[in-house]
This record gives C-alpha cells, sequence and structure tokens, in this order.
C-alpha cells in the first residue's frame, strides 16, 4: 500500500476503489492527509499504481516514500 | 418496539448502503487492516491542541464582550459584518466583527508560510454561492453556525441538542448524495491574484474599520448582539491565531461526524469534543454555564425549527465541502469557490434581516420556517441534479 490516489470528488475516490478492486488490487478509501494537501476530501491508498490509466476524476498520484510524497502523477491545470 | 428497530435498521441500511459494503469490503482484507488509521500522534495531538483552544478563546471572547455563548459564530458574524456594510437594516446586529477578517488573513498568512497559498476556483461558484445562502437561512434560523451550536452545548444550552441532531441528520443526508455520485466538478488552478481578492478585500475592511469607522453601521451599546464585542485589538488577534491553526489542522465541524461515518477516521471528531469539553471548563471557572432550555442567551425554546435549521446547515454543508469556518479558512488560502461560499453565507445573513427570515429569543417567524422548507427543496434539487443527471446525460 504505497501509493495515495487523490480525486477531485469523493464519488471519483468511490468508482476508483471499486474498478481498481475488480482488476485485483487492493484498495482503500481514506481522508487526504494532511501532510499531502491541505485541502480536505477522499483519496484511495492502493499497492499498484494506476498509472497507465489516469482518469479525469485523478488529481494527484503520489508514491510514499521514506522522505515523503513522490509525485507520479498530476492532473493538467491543478 | 422491535418492529421499530428493524424499520430503523432497514432504513438505515438502504440509505447507507455503499457505505456499508465499502466497510464490509475493507474489513475482508487482512492486508488492507491498520492502514485505515491514517493521522499520526502528532497530527491528533495537534487538533486536539488547537480545538481546546477554539474553546478558550471562545469563552474569553465572552468574557471581554462577545454576545454570551458567541464567542465565535461565523454565520451571526457575517450577518453583523453584513448589517455594518449596510446589507441589512436590522440596527441591533450591526458590528464588522474583526474575528471574520482574523480567520482569512490568519489562514491566508499561514498558507503563504508553508507555501501552501494556491489560488484555484471554478468548482460550480454560483451553485455554491445558492449553497451558503441557504446554510446562512438554517443557521439563524437555528441562531448559530456549528461552531457556536457546539458553544451553546457547552454553555448548557439544552436547545442546541436539537440542532446538534438536526445537524448530524443533515450530514447524512449528504453523505447520502455524496456515496451516490454527487460531485460539483474539479477546481482548476488560478492566478496568484485572484486568489488574494478576498483576503485584500479583508485588509481593506480592516483599514476602513480602524480609520473611518463612521462609514460604518454600529450597534449601539446595550441595543443588541452587535453591539456586544470585545475589543477590536483582542477579536482581530484571536481570529489571526485560530485562522492560522485552522489552516494547519483542517478544523472542521463537519468533517468530523462526515470522516467518522465514512472512514471510522475520529482525528477530526477530536477537534470537535475538545472544543467542547474546554469551552465547557471555561465556561465553568467563569461562571458561565447555564444549564437548562428556558432563559438561554440568543436561543429560542422551538425544538423542531432547531433541528431542521441545522438538518439544512448541515446538508448543505456536506454539499459544499466543509462549516462556515472551513469556508474561511480556504478562502484564505486561495479558494476562490470557497470566496464565492462566504459572499452566499453574508447574502443570506442579510436577506435572513431584511425579510424577517432569522428567528429571535422569541422563536422562529412564520417567514423563516417557510424559507428553511424552501432552502431544504433547494439543496435536495441541488444535490439530486448534481448526483444524478450528470449520469443519465452521460
Amino acid at each position: 500500500m504505497n501509493y495515495i490516489v487523490t480525486f477531485f470528488s469523493h464519488f471519483g475516490a468511490i468508482r476508483f476503489k471499486k474498478e481498481w478492486e475488480k482488476a485485483g488490487h487492493p484498495a482503500i478509501l481514506m481522508p487526504v492527509p494532511r501532510n499531502l494537501s491541505s485541502s480536505c476530501g477522499t483519496c484511495v491508498r492502493c499497492s499498484v499504481p494506476p498509472l497507465n490509466t489516469p482518469s479525469d476524476e485523478m488529481e494527484q498520484i503520489v508514491k510514499i516514500t521514506a522522505e515523503g510524497y513522490q509525485t507520479l502523477y498530476r492532473a493538467d491545470n491543478s | 418496539m422491535d418492529l421499530k428497530i428493524r424499520t430503523c435498521e432497514v432504513f438505515f441500511k438502504v440509505l447507507y448502503w455503499p457505505y456499508v459494503k465499502n466497510r464490509l469490503q475493507v474489513t475482508e482484507s487482512d492486508e488492507l487492516r491498520g492502514t485505515l488509521m491514517t493521522s499520526s500522534k502528532k497530527e491528533r495531538f495537534l487538533i486536539a491542541g488547537v480545538g481546546a483552544l477554539v474553546g478558550i478563546v471562545s469563552v474569553l471572547l465572552v468574557f471581554f464582550g462577545n454576545p454570551a455563548n458567541m464567542g465565535f459564530c461565523i454565520a451571526c458574524f457575517l450577518r453583523d459584518t453584513a448589517g455594518a456594510l449596510g446589507l441589512h437594516q436590522t440596527a441591533a446586529v450591526q458590528y464588522l466583527r474583526p474575528e471574520i477578517i482574523g480567520l482569512i488573513l490568519g489562514s491566508f498568512f499561514m498558507a503563504l508560510g508553508r507555501k501552501e497559498f494556491a489560488a484555484r476556483g471554478g468548482s460550480s461558484p454560483m451553485t455554491r454561492f445558492v449553497l451558503g445562502f441557504f446554510v446562512a437561512i438554517g443557521c439563524l434560523m437555528f441562531l448559530g453556525c456549528p461552531l457556536r451550536m457546539v458553544l451553546r452545548l457547552a454553555g448548557g444550552d439544552g436547545n442546541a441538542l436539537w440542532g446538534l441532531a438536526g445537524f448530524v441528520m443533515g450530514i447524512l443526508c449528504g453523505i447520502f448524495f455524496l456515496n451516490h455520485g454527487y460531485s460539483l466538478k474539479r477546481t482548476y488552478k488560478q492566478s496568484f491574484p485572484e486568489g488574494t481578492v478576498l483576503p485584500i478585500i479583508e485588509v481593506l475592511l480592516l483599514v476602513l474599520l480602524v480609520t473611518a469607522p463612521a462609514l460604518l453601521h454600529f450597534t449601539e451599546a446595550g441595543a443588541g448582539p452587535g453591539g456586544n464585542h470585545a475589543p477590536l485589538l483582542i477579536s482581530l488577534c484571536a481570529g489571526l491565531i485560530l485562522g492560522a491553526l485552522a489552516q494547519r489542522t483542517r478544523l472542521c465541524m463537519v468533517a468530523g461526524i462526515r470522516d467518522f461515518v465514512l472512514f471510522r477516521e475520529w482525528t477530526m471528531l477530536l477537534g470537535f469534543a475538545a472544543i467542547l469539553v474546554s469551552a465547557f471548563v471555561c465556561n465553568l471557572l467563569a461562571s458561565f454555564w447555564n444549564p437548562g432550555f428556558t432563559g438561554q442567551p440568543l436561543s429560542h425554546t422551538d425544538g423542531l425549527w432547531n433541528a431542521l435549521g441545522m438538518l439544512l446547515a448541515g446538508f448543505g454543508c456536506v454539499l459544499l465541502g466543509g462549516c462556515p469556518l472551513r469556508q474561511l479558512i480556504l478562502s484564505g488560502e486561495g479558494n476562490t469557490d470557497s470566496a464565492v461560499t462566504v459572499l452566499g453565507l453574508l447574502a443570506g445573513g442579510a436577506f435572513a434581516h431584511n425579510f424577517g427570515l432569522a428567528s429571535s429569543a422569541g422563536g422562529p417567524t412564520t417567514a423563516g420556517k417557510a424559507a428553511v422548507v424552501i432552502g431544504l427543496a433547494v439543496v435536495c434539487l441541488i444535490a439530486c441534479v448534481n448526483t444524478f443527471v450528470p449520469k443519465k446525460q452521460g
């Protein structure tokens, strides 16, 4: 569970979680960690990042490292 | 009795099936267990500390002159500000509250200092204006925002229990729509100056308040809640400090209950509880504790309309993504959607007094009851349109 995906809406997170689990990847919903963003909302923590299939609903994908968060993807103009 | 309990169970299962299903899936996976706890001890300690400070400062503001059980009330203070600017003519509630200026600027400076200031917006601003408007109507039916609801409880005002019940129901209604697809669409990055407009306006209002107060409307001392206020510098400092800390912690009266229901995440709820406990202890120490339902300061005893007012407020706040306090804080860190929401709250406060919608110690008005019913219908419509219609168009 080394990746966090943030979304523009709560439902975007729910939808992604369902689809990602259907694809065989464990995922959980949780509030966006404070040290990742000052915005509050829902994110998904997962062990496989959706790097090949980022949807319009995704704001960013980060990898959790010992040093903090490493941004892997960020939506345009966000 | 059993039938009643069973009916309630079925009702809640239907209402929260997406959530319940999600919880069942999560608990099935051992790998995921334990990762639900997302907040560090430091974060919990911080939010509990900030919550406790909010309670202490709120009682201190009352000690220094703010109305009873109203150290902070975002809806009331925006209503007073609307009065000071001449947007409504109710002489009893007119004062340019420095706490509001302080909260926005405190958040602004904290966000700048931590490099978190980010101008963004474009997520259905007019819908947010309307939601903000009706949240203000709901709050002024109850006579307080969610923060004041907690402060009223801490002061012994039993009527706030009805408000709390309605508030929780409103949040549950909002969560129902969140789980079924509600979204006001994404935000977009905006230019830096765009995000600074509201903080600059607050600076200008502060300059106006200090240098040319004659241009503003003020309630005379003893002529109403607007006439009761702590000294300007104390109010401003209280707002600045709490604005900065609320930006740091994301303190929100709605998020506590929402996150607990959605994720069993109780960090934010800790802030809610800390405000309640610290304000309660401070009220006891200051001899402000006055338990009961009748004779409570700036409140009425109509339980149904106390509950319905806060139901409207809670429902609207979930659809907006945060309570009125959180909207001020977000507007300070560059969120122009929240700035528009603050304008909606301001307009709602002005309308509530121009058209006799706000309650008084005597109880709710007929026009106010009609406005709350209309507000519930409008908020439901907004929720349905932004939950179901886009999918059908799909």
